[in-house]
């Protein structure tokens, strides 16, 4: 066990953790942040997706030690009363089922519309295939995403 | 944290949510259980100020308005939640701007809870029509008598009544405290609302839930925290009906963090300070298993003996057609992987349990804990997908017997690794069909297929639209073989055989795909019709395209439904659609596989999903309904796939594939 300092959500914070658990872990068990999800736990699935200075990484194959020394956002951290572009157009869409993929989902887009805020399909694709929905809202996420470009981007 | 005990025993934390309504001000109240644990952004500043009026077990009206209705289905994304809330608004007159939903639990008052089968709105309907009608008619009775007006010339909109003279009102929650002095049965026999006249049922909705959601709020099962829980992950034997010799947990107590190493019936469980250290600490575990009968077999040996008792489909001749389809073993992979916490003390025991089947869940509880049916509280969070999955009580067990044996609380996880290899799957099936044909080389009858299953120690369990899904694939398949040996159009060939409603759907999906219109070399379309539990209709075209290597695309799927009155058009599209996709990653990628008594997949990586680039466009169309009973929708989307998309197949490559998953070595030309 370690005192490792983060920086999350704009809050520095400090946890007594082995160093190696995954920043996943830390989130959710250390912190409480339940908004990042654990599905796979292995990186392919996109559930427990924040950023790491402004890029999406897969926070179950980040450890903590990484992640030292580096702005980490959370889907809780992404807009401060939850009224991001896309949260709002992830309603207006009514794209969620069980809504569980929704914060890994959110937290891709987000990343990619800071980029390019005008993607194409092509563009979402290569962006989101990774990020995994069972109750398969895909299309919907592709229209939140449009929207939202549509509006003047994120 | 500030909480006060609420009448079910639960301890409840003032969330906020402000509903507007004009005349009566701001209202401030929504109650989120006090395990979700997230410190509230919202100030607890509006105390409750008096017991909520409860006209029936579905809902509670305060005097601001607040109007709470009961969740007592599971909520796995299928949309019911919100649904059953939007019955129960719609006869009540409701604003639905006041309403909040709020789960029960395991509670034997609403019947068996037994979220399964697309049934929750199909039989609840009536129940809650007549229970929000009653609602509102006590309240029309209420506001009467405050002014000495008759009943029937007071109208109600929008959470108020309105007097006869059509400018003075009350509002609902103004009328609490005069509706609870009334004695219920005068409402008996309140009038339901003509179904033309409906404002809430019929629109859409977004789901209540959905805007918590998307702000990644504690909402499921695995967010639960509850003060002093640990944490465990179970090894279990890797060969179905294993069972632990021995375990040597020395080297697993070694890591920081662990606590505890128990032995439970499903195998050895490491307790932990935190989910990482319950990982490393499995991974250090050495238990030696007693692998069992099923060491050997395979599900290919399984399917063999499959074959061996099925009828041979050699020898069909003009009158006579035969084929078969093999279905393989297929897993649910929700999202949410199994999961539980419990909390067992020596007189009570708590549960939060992501199932489909509340009080199968609070059974098991009790029968390990063999405490009484009042000691033991199970409340379901909302679920991170089902789709039959969690009808089981297999991880509610994990839970419970993990924290008897620690005295704590516990969360028990399932890895997604668990997860798929320990699931109760779609049974592997080999499905023989036979058809007389008539001197039109048209089948005499519909065809019915044979199903062969064997579970020979593989657990399985129902899967989104259960055997729905198994015999749509082997008929639908079936009869566009006979089409093209007939020289039929497999439209106008089902056209013949359906029945009416059948039909309506089959013309509609056709007309709306443009079946018939040609597409360029290399594609195709495919047709399928299925009654879902024979009461909600729906038929698909499927278009794909296939590469010269085989691989499969499938740009656009068609889908049209009747299941009479659409409650929320919105969620319909979405379960059609999600439907769609959920039978596209078993009719294109993903399945089971055993050997030596071991499921071979582990992981997404093998196990893959469809994803965003590979998913369809869905268009969803409905044949109207308005009045009629509504049936369910949650698997309707599911049984046509997987036949369309052979039948597309064959139209676009001329190779009929009888087995699912279709792999691109199938069609490599
Ligand atoms: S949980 Fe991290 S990618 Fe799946
Ligand atoms: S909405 Fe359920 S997994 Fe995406």
């Amino acid at each position: 066990m370690a005192l490792i300092t983060l920086m999350v959500n704009g809050k520095q914070t400090s946890v007594d953790v082995d160093p190696a658990t995954p920043l996943l872990w830390v989130l959710r068990d250390a912190l409480g942040l339940m908004g990042t999800k654990y599905s796979c736990g292995e990186g392919v699935c996109g559930a427990c997706t924040v950023h790491v200075d402004g890029e999406p990484r897969r926070s179950c194959v980040l450890t903590a030690l990484q992640a030292v020394g580096h702005q980490i956002t959370t889907i809780e951290g992404l807009a401060a009363d939850g009224t991001h572009p896309l949260q709002q157009a992830w309603l207006a869409e009514n794209v969620t089922q069980c809504g569980y993929c929704a914060p890994g989902q959110i937290m891709t887009a987000a990343a990619l519309l800071a980029k390019n805020p005008r993607p194409t399909d092509a563009d979402i694709d290569a962006a989101m295939t990774g990020t995994l929905c069972r109750c398969g809202t895909y299309q919907r996420i592709r229209r939140a995403i449009h929207r939202v470009a549509g509006q003047g981007g994120a | 944290m500030e909480s006060e005990p609420q009448k079910n025993g639960v301890t409840r934390r003032e969330f906020f949510r402000i509903a507007g309504r004009a005349g009566v001000g701001l209202v401030v109240s929504i109650y989120v259980p006090e395990w979700l644990g997230v410190e509230s952004t919202a100030p607890n500043l509006i105390p409750r100020l008096e017991t909520p009026w409860q006209p029936s077990i579905y809902a509670t009206l305060d005097s601001t308005d607040v109007l709470t209705v009961k969740a007592f289905r599971s909520e796995l994304g299928q949309g019911t939640s919100t649904a059953l809330a939007m019955v129960f608004a719609e006869e009540m007159d409701a604003d639905w701007s006041t309403v909040r939903i709020e789960h029960v639990g395991a509670n034997r008052a609403y019947g068996d809870q037994m979220t399964v089968g697309s049934r929750s709105i199909e039989r609840y309907y009536d129940p809650l029509r007549k229970a929000g009608a009653a609602a509102r008619q006590l309240l029309v009775i209420a506001a009467a008598q405050r002014w000495s007006v008759e009943p029937g010339s007071c109208r109600t909109e929008q959470s108020a009544v309105i007097h006869p003279d059509g400018k003075q009102m009350l509002s609902y929650g103004q009328l609490v405290s005069d509706a609870s002095q009334l004695d219920p049965a005068k409402a008996s026999s309140a009038p339901l609302k003509d179904p033309a006249s409906f404002k809430i049922i019929g629109t859409p909705r977004t789901l209540y839930h959905a805007p918590s959601m998307v702000r990644g709020e504690p909402l499921y099962a695995i967010d639960v925290r509850v003060p002093g829980m640990l944490y465990a992950v179970v090894a279990r034997c890797p060969v179905f009906g294993g069972k632990v010799v021995s375990f040597d947990g020395s080297k697993a107590s070694a890591v920081p963090g662990v606590r505890r190493i128990v032995q439970i019936d499903s195998g050895v469980a490491v307790v932990a300070d935190n989910t990482w250290a319950a990982l490393r600490g499995r991974a250090a575990l050495q238990v030696t298993w007693d692998e069992g009968a099923l060491a050997s077999s395979s599900s290919a040996s399984i399917r063999e003996g499959l074959i061996k008792s099925a009828p041979s489909v050699d020898g069909a001749d003009a009158q006579t057609f035969k084929a078969a389809y093999d279905i393989p073993y297929l897993a649910h992979a929700p999202m949410e992987p199994m999961n539980c916490t419990a909390d067992v003390r020596r007189d009570r025991c708590e549960v939060w349990a992501p199932t489909q089947a509340a009080q199968a869940a609070k059974q098991a509880a009790q029968t390990l804990t063999r405490l009484p049916d009042d000691a033991v509280i199970v409340h379901v969070p909302i679920v991170g997908g089902g789709f039959g999955r969690r009808s089981g009580t297999d991880f509610v067990r994990d839970a419970v017997q993990v924290s008897q044996q620690v005295g704590a609380p516990v969360q028990v996880l399932w890895t997604r690794d668990d997860d798929l290899q320990h699931d109760a799957y779609h049974p592997l099936s080999y499905n023989y069909v036979e058809s007389k044909l008539n001197d039109a080389s048209v089948p005499t009858a519909l065809p019915t297929n044979r199903s062969f299953t064997q579970r020979g120690g593989v657990p399985t369990g129902s899967w989104r639209s259960v055997n729905n899904f198994t015999d749509a694939y082997a008929r639908e398949s079936f009869l566009d073989e006979v089409a093209a040996r007939s020289k039929l159009d497999p439209l106008a060939l089902r056209l013949k055989l359906m029945p009416a409603q059948g039909q309506q759907v089959l013309q509609l999906v056709a007309d709306k795909a443009g079946w018939g219109k040609p597409l360029p070399e290399g594609q195709g379309r495919g047709i399928a019709y299925w009654a879902l539990w024979g009461t909600t209709h729906v038929a698909e075209v499927v278009q794909v395209a296939v590469a010269a290597d085989g691989t499969v695309r499938v740009p656009r799927v068609v889908c049209a439904v009747d299941c009479g009155q659409v409650i929320n058009p919105d969620t319909l599209a979405q379960q059609i659609e999600g439907g769609i996709i959920f039978a596209l990653t078993a009719a294109l990628k993903a399945s089971i596989t055993i050997d030596k008594g071991r499921v071979q997949q582990r992981s997404f990586a093998d196990h893959s999903l469809i994803n965003i680039a590979e998913a369809p466009a869905v268009e969803v169309y409905t044949i109207p309904g308005t009045g009629r009973p509504p049936t369910g929708i949650g698997e309707a989307g599911v049984p046509p796939l997987a036949p369309a998309l052979a039948n597309a197949v064959f139209a676009a490559t001329g190779i009929r594939v009888r087995h699912l998953p279709i792999r691109p070595e199938d069609l490599r030309r």
